[in-house]
């Protein structure tokens, strides 16, 4: 079985050829910050275009590189949401046209499936297994109990991790994007200088929320002597800020952890329980490190993607359409040349709505 | 000569197949959204039994025109492309919609398109009666459609042939100039007929498409609406 994945969805275009054995056989990647670069963020407009621009251009290195034609294709999978309607566009009509010439089946794969899913590209992770979805546009905690079966038990009431560390690094005057440049500075600073807050810690359930972070971290960057702030004050603040952000993270999956354990209690007596981190930030080893010595106390193994299988890619979306495929008919999931791009699609949609957060996920 | 000709870029979603020196099949629908729902299935539809391998030329609107619209039609025309292995064509929207404006009615000394672009502004272009172009598309204001028309000749003729969506638009202004604008009975968005035909009459198997065609990238004719930030977002110098 071998499936092309396409996706859009975000500030990369990525196309990967997976094959059903877990062979990845191309995995090609095109990030878009230099075209984001000048606005410090990303701007949907400037994305789409970037993404019409290069797609079938990465697509047909993805295939050269795989040393495949487009009639070795078992089926076209592509992001179909949630994210950037504009990007979602461009990489879905494509699929759809591969599709078409083709003649194979066109999936529409949702992109947090894809996260959800990564890590059992790379390792032997059954189900049930706990997730911390962590990245620049989203924050959960789901219990992934099959193929298209999730149980939310947490999101974020305002921002995604990602994109407070973007925020924050912006405020410091850190380049974009602003998780790597955070993780960078706070490499040689001091992580208790200055105190921010940790949302949410201590509190029961499994929710984030970071708008508090931020805004601490604003006022302590007002109360700093005047003029340009010094190397060392960024480093502080970037340590203090991240450290106070994996203290959160740990919290709410400690108790996480503990709920997953209430619904599967036969999996934790017999200790095969398993934390899967994916998403962007799963890529920062500070907070890798926190959540490894977390699973180690509560006694589950943590298996975090490599860095390239954590931040967007199309290997994961083509890795979704794979597991899909391979329930057969129970798989059966979205998709068809009618296909209507979601840029609002919750993984688990009989989650009980939460104040604030974004219904986009 | 088998040409696949598709248009999303404005209120219609069409696709046509020109075979043996006219259009073979053809649909067109209406639509304010879901080009990107609608089109494939339309594609497939319209192709039947034909292999896409057997197609010597695609063509596409490349704007000016919804920029949503314009991406789901160029996405899936180069998609179709490359996994057929088929050389894409790019027309413009505005030289679809003057290829439609027939010949008897071509009487006046230019034909000028007007495209709505949802904004302040509107999508524009003028043509000579043969159709060659006499200035670029352009995004301009509804004021500024008459400097774009050659000045009629001191006394003579003033009438001009006026086409597309957002023609009610200029009418005020090109009258207030001086000119007699006469509504076309061609219709007023573009359609993958007018685009296969025009594709069928100019390509050379023998010439790069680039002589001859609108390049294969949107035609946007504006930037995107995003500023720079300020000083990046940062807090201190």
């Amino acid at each position: 079985m071998i499936v092309l994945g396409i996706e859009t969805s975000c500030d990369e275009t990525a196309a990967a050829v997976v094959t059903g054995g877990r062979r990845v056989l191309a995995d090609e990647i095109l990030s878009q910050l230099e075209e984001h670069r000048p606005f410090g963020g990303i701007v949907p407009e400037v994305a789409a275009r970037a993404h019409l621009e290069n797609v079938d251009g990465i697509l047909a290195r993805a295939m050269d590189e795989a040393g495949l034609g487009f009639t070795d294709l078992d089926a076209v999978a592509a992001t179909g949401g949630p994210g950037l309607i504009g990007g979602i566009l461009v990489g879905m009509m494509t699929a759809k046209a591969i599709a078409a010439v083709s003649r194979v089946p066109l999936l529409a794969v949702n992109h947090l499936e894809g996260h959800a899913l990564s890590a059992r590209l790379v390792a032997s992770v059954e189900f049930p297994y706990l997730l911390l979805l962590v990245s620049g546009g989203h924050c959960q905690l789901l219990v992934v109990e099959g193929v298209g079966r999730y149980r939310r038990l947490g999101t974020t009431m305002d921002d995604a991790l990602g994109e407070a560390f973007d925020k924050a690094a912006k405020m410091m005057g850190l380049e974009y994007p602003g998780g790597p440049a955070v993780e960078r500075a706070a490499a040689n600073g001091d992580g208790g200088r200055f105190a921010l807050p940790r949302p949410l810690k201590g509190r029961p359930g499994c929710h984030f929320s970071f708008s508090g972070l931020k805004t601490a971290l604003r006022h302590t960057i007002n109360g700093l002597p005047p003029g340009r702030l010094t190397g060392g004050d960024i480093a502080d603040l970037a340590a203090s800020f991240q450290t106070a952000a994996a203290e959160t993270l740990v919290d709410r999956t400690a108790n996480a952890i503990a709920e997953f354990r209430r619904l599967h209690p036969h999996l934790h007596a017999k200790g095969g329980a398993t934390l899967v981190a994916a998403g962007g930030v799963a890529a920062n080893r500070f907070i890798g490190g926190r959540l490894s010595d977390l699973a180690e106390k509560e006694g589950l193994a943590l298996v975090t993607p490599p860095p390239h299988l954590c931040t967007d890619n199309g290997a994961m979306i083509a890795w979704a359409g794979i597991e899909r495929l391979k329930l057969g008919p129970a798989g059966a999931m979205d998709g068809g040349l009618d296909f209507a791009p979601r840029p609002r699609w919750p993984l688990d949609p009989d989650a009980p709505p939460v104040m604030g957060a974004g219904v986009k996920a | 000569m088998r040409i696949l000709a598709l248009d999303t870029a404005t209120r219609a979603c069409s696709v046509a197949l020109w075979q043996d020196g006219k259009i073979r099949r053809h649909r067109l629908r209406m639509m304010d959204r879901g080009h990107s729902e609608a089109l494939m299935p339309m594609v497939v539809e319209i192709m039947g039994n034909v292999d896409f391998g057997d197609l010597d030329l695609l063509a596409v609107t490349t704007g000016p025109g919804a920029f949503t619209g314009l991406r789901i039609g160029l996405a899936a025309a180069r998609g179709m492309a490359l996994a057929a292995g088929v050389p894409c064509a790019g027309v413009t929207t505005l030289e679809a919609v003057a290829h439609a404006v027939p010949r008897s009615e071509r009487t006046a000394p230019a034909v000028l398109v007007i495209l709505e672009s949802k904004r302040t502004d509107v999508f524009a272009q003028v043509f000579d009666p043969s159709l060659v172009p006499l200035t670029e598309p352009q995004a301009v204001a509804p004021e500024g459609v008459a400097s774009l028309l050659p000045l009629p000749p001191p006394g003579g003729p003033s009438a001009i042939v006026v086409a597309g969506d957002a023609q009610a638009r200029v009418l005020p202004v090109l009258a207030e100039a001086g000119f007699e604008p006469m509504s076309s009975s061609a219709p007023a968005v573009p359609d993958a007929a007018a685009v296969a035909a025009i594709a069928a009459a100019r390509w050379r198997p023998d010439l790069a498409l680039d002589d001859n065609f609108a390049p294969l990238a949107p035609l946007y004719l504006r930037p995107p609406d995003a500023k720079p930030a300020k000083n990046g977002g940062r807090l201190r110098p």
